[in-house]
């Protein structure tokens, strides 16, 4: 009779964290940041890590910001000897892994600063996800050629 | 014996199908994508006049100095802050003597929306002894082909951006008597730019 309780009550333990796990966070971000700009100078871009801690993958497809008219997602790619950036629709985040936004490839992009970014300052960032979730992001004003610690604790 | 061979075959070929699968790269691109521009006449350097917010700057006028010369754009995010903050590192790392024999130039390739007085400001940002200069589209195509930079205006009707300029992110470096004596790929280190300015400083540096 125990037995037959414990078939029953494992998988429904076992259970809960799916059920749970709609108000869970899945995708965790490390080291954010946003560079800092010359004076005038009308864009940046942030900067992170982001990991997908759950079982589905996701996707990043929008983010907005205090800081900027637009935010929109870029990627570099090197085409003919030119750096190319292009805005694309989204960032696969795969279930488990990590993706690295960094310089010289992927980022969020803000498009038309509505404020000076100087260093020690911080940016509210909200990225939006394909399954209509937020995660919001606050993240450090850094001098350009500043080293990010980008290395993780396990 | 005539069991396990079959097997110890089965196993290798398996092991060799899951390697080519996973680990062989006919042709490995070196880290960072740096793959060279492909051009028909190799470039030549040579002399250049582009204008700044002082007025029109002659490459030549540089003459005993080493010039490092880069073409970007203020709009750019990324690439070119990284680059101009990798060269005022390597300027902050000369001595005061070193650096009174160098000069650097940022070119911009956007012309539409970098005025000369925008890149003073832009350029000092970095360092103050970064002149910023641009022309009409027919100066920087002289200048750009000269030193092998390529450069592309893309309109994006999907960004905010408008228009977007492709450019190759090489810092050139010409020696003192005019010559092109180096091109660097982006973000090369800035103890490398370093060492080839003092390399080439008159008098040995």
């Amino acid at each position: 009779m125990f037995i037959r309780a414990a078939i029953i009550a494992v998988p429904a333990i076992w259970m809960l964290p799916v059920v749970a796990g709609e108000s869970m966070p899945t995708i965790e971000v490390a080291a954010p940041y946003v560079r800092a700009v010359p004076p005038g100078q009308p864009n940046s871009a942030a900067f992170m890590q982001l990991s997908n801690e759950g079982d589905a993958d996701r996707a990043l497809v929008a983010a907005a910001s205090s800081a900027a008219d637009v935010v929109e997602l870029h990627t570099h790619t090197m085409v003919d000897g030119m750096m190319q950036m292009r805005r694309i629709e989204r960032i696969d985040l795969p279930a488990g892994q990590t993706v690295e936004l960094a310089p010289g490839g992927l980022h969020v992009m803000l498009i038309g600063l509505t404020r000076a970014l100087l260093p020690g300052e911080t940016v509210e960032l909200t990225l939006t996800l394909d399954d209509d979730s937020d995660v919001q992001v606050v993240a450090p004003v850094r001098p350009v050629g500043a080293m990010p610690m980008s290395h993780r604790h396990h | 014996m005539q069991k396990v061979l079959p097997l110890a075959a089965i196993i290798a070929l398996a092991s060799l199908l899951v390697w080519l699968l996973y680990d062989w790269r006919p042709n490995p691109e070196k880290a960072g994508g740096q793959r060279p521009l492909e051009l028909a006449v190799r470039p030549t350097g040579g002399d250049f006049r582009l204008h700044s917010a002082d007025g029109p700057v002659d490459l030549s006028s540089f003459r005993g100095k080493v010039v490092l010369i880069y073409f970007g754009y203020t709009w750019c995010p990324d690439i070119c802050p990284t680059n101009l903050a990798i060269i005022a590192l390597a300027l902050r790392e000369l001595t005061p003597r070193e650096r009174r024999q160098v000069q650097v130039l940022f070119v911009s390739v956007d012309p539409g929306r970098d005025t000369p007085e925008r890149l003073r400001d832009y350029a000092a940002y970095f360092h103050p002894d970064i002149l910023g200069v641009t022309g009409t589209d027919a100066e920087l195509a002289r200048a750009a082909a000269l030193y092998g930079a390529a450069y592309r205006r893309s309109e994006q009707s999907d960004s905010a951006m408008g228009y977007i300029v492709d450019h190759s992110a090489y810092t050139y470096v010409v020696d003192p008597r005019g010559r092109l004596v180096a091109t660097f790929d982006h973000a090369t280190p800035s103890e490398i730019l370093v060492a080839t300015i003092r390399s080439h400083l008159p008098g040995g540096g």
